[in-house]
């Protein structure tokens, strides 16, 4: 079946605590591929770790120059001086959005600078991915111990930022059932999760219920992991119909890129 | 073969799955199970986690599963639940549920680490009955819990009673370390189970173990069938590799 899959937490480049494979865009391709995913948002992974996280954007630009099938997303710190150069510069590149790490950049989202940096990115055309994990905490590397990023005052953020859309990444169920309880009703229109870390037996299911198949968007988080968790959770051991698997895994990505 | 596939699931808590009691429980696990080609799922520890259990505990913990195997004797096998720290009990337990079935294995989880000689006890009553043990082992970023078992716990367990076969659940969640602490003991195996699917598990686990010592495991309901079997389906790995860490091992391990 010739099904377009998006997958919206894809990533390049190296991780300084794993050697990953298909880490180029023409293996990532082909690797994702396999599994039947025709394109993907991709991230670079040296940026999370890297100080001046700008320094990534234009080679990761370049990186995907060549494949209509990825699209990038830039990395920005707004603790830094001068972020707002880095945002512009994300947009001039073509990028689709702008991912942060707070708990690797060391900031909150409570910050007031966060929401700077939502009114930049939404004036740009740009969405803001919120990544709240790059890996599980329990085996960080001994020395570099990296706390999950909270999510409380998420809504507030949305709420006073409905110009901007915020992808929230790499959040489990926890995470994103305890913004849906915080809600108590729909989710914010421009707010959405993507599902690479949603567990337990039928769990995007469940989770979908809990917050609308509109706010869920399909993820891999590879090539660090494998992409198959994402294809089996979703066409295999959910029971999603035909509409909701038309809305996961392409219909509310494309609705995410038109509405910015 | 019948419209569910082979694979044997070694690692299953029928916990969070939707559906009260053992019987609602049970046909939930299988609904999902059905949709994966899972077959056989390896049951412990019930409706509630708790670290230290008492006596008590036990026991309604084992009974929960216990029924579950009844319902269901073609699609489920169980280890029972045992606090070694009880070990008067858990060597009764052992006999009632093990050596009258119908449980075929031993689950240890963090009541006490498996470097105790209560475990040593335990492992000796085991091998009589040629049960093999599951046992919790990670290598915790910031260190284990008190009672928590590491693979270098079990490897050393296991050099003292080469006669029982060990699974170190999760192979340790750090995996690459965990891998490594067994590999020199051929009666340790490390099972798929209960972290993220992360690429390159297993390839290094068939490399430095041998796919003979692998074994598939998802720890639903907690996790999900699907994000656990697709370690070894995206496994850039042998197919006969697959197929022997899906359903082959166990089959050997539980002797069917
Ligand atoms: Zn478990």
């Amino acid at each position: 079946m010739n099904r377009t899959i998006i997958d919206c937490n894809a990533n390049l480049g190296s991780w300084p605590f794993r050697r990953t494979s298909y880490n180029t865009p023409e293996d990532l391709l082909e690797r994702i591929g396999r599994v039947g995913i025709t394109q993907a948002w991709v991230t670079s992974l040296d940026a999370v770790v890297l100080k001046n996280v700008a320094a990534a954007n234009a080679p990761l630009a370049e990186a995907v120059a060549e494949h209509d099938a990825l699209r990038a997303v830039g990395t920005v710190n707004p603790s830094w001086p001068q972020w707002e150069r880095d945002v512009a510069e994300c947009a001039e590149l073509g990028m689709i959005g702008v991912r942060v790490n707070p708990n690797y950049q060391a900031w909150l989202p409570t910050d007031p600078i966060f929401g700077e940096l939502l009114s930049a990115a939404g004036e740009l055309g740009l969405f803001v991915e919120l990544t709240v994990r790059m890996t599980d905490e329990r085996h960080h590397h001994p020395l570099m111990m990296v706390p999950p990023v909270a999510l409380g005052g998420l809504l507030d953020l949305c709420a006073r930022h409905q110009e901007t859309t915020i992808m929230v990444a790499n959040a489990n169920n926890a995470q994103v059932l305890g913004v849906a309880r915080d809600a108590a009703g729909p989710l914010p229109e421009r707010l959405y999760f993507e599902m690479s870390h949603i567990e337990s037996v039928g769990g995007v299911q469940a989770v979908a219920d809990q917050i609308g198949v509109e706010h869920l968007l399909f993820g891999t988080h590879a090539p660090y992991y494998y992409p198959e968790a994402a294809t089996l959770k979703v066409f295999d051991e959910c029971d999603f119909s035909e509409a909701e698997l038309e809305a996961l895994t392409h219909g509310n990505a494309e609705g995410l890129l038109a509405a910015r | 073969m019948s419209a569910h596939g082979s694979i044997i699931d070694c690692h299953v808590h029928p916990t969070a799955a939707r559906g009260d009691g053992p019987a609602a429980c049970a046909a939930e696990m299988l609904r999902y199970a059905d949709r994966m080609g899972i077959e056989w799922q390896g049951l412990s520890l019930g409706p509630v986690f708790i670290q230290q259990p008492t006596e008590d505990e036990i026991v309604a913990d084992n009974d929960f599963i216990a029924e579950m195997i009844e319902l269901h004797p073609d699609r489920f096998f169980g280890y029972a639940n045992l606090n070694p720290n009880l070990l008067f009990h858990s060597l009764r337990e052992i006999d009632e549920r093990i050596a009258n079935g119908p449980f075929v294995g031993i689950k240890l989880w963090v009541a006490l680490c498996c470097n105790h000689a209560n475990v040593d006890a335990i492992c000796e009553r085991a091998a009589e009955l040629r049960a093999p043990i599951l046992q919790h082992t990670f290598f915790r970023a910031g260190g284990n819990l008190a009672g928590e078992s590491s693979p270098a716990d079990v490897a050393a367990l296991a050099s003292r009673h080469p006669e029982v076969t060990f699974i170190a659940a999760h192979a340790g969640l750090n995996w690459e370390r965990g891998i490594r602490a067994v590999a020199d003991q051929p009666n340790v195996c490390v099972d798929t189970c209960g972290f993220d699917p992360e690429a390159g598990f297993t390839e290094m686990a068939v490399q430095w173990l041998g796919a003979e010592r692998v074994l598939y495991g998802s720890d639903a309901a907690g996790r999900s069938f699907a994000s656990q079997l697709a370690k070894v389906h995206g496994a850039d790995i042998s197919d006969d590799d697959k197929r022997l860490i899906l359903s082959g091992n166990m089959r050997r391990v539980l002797a069917l």
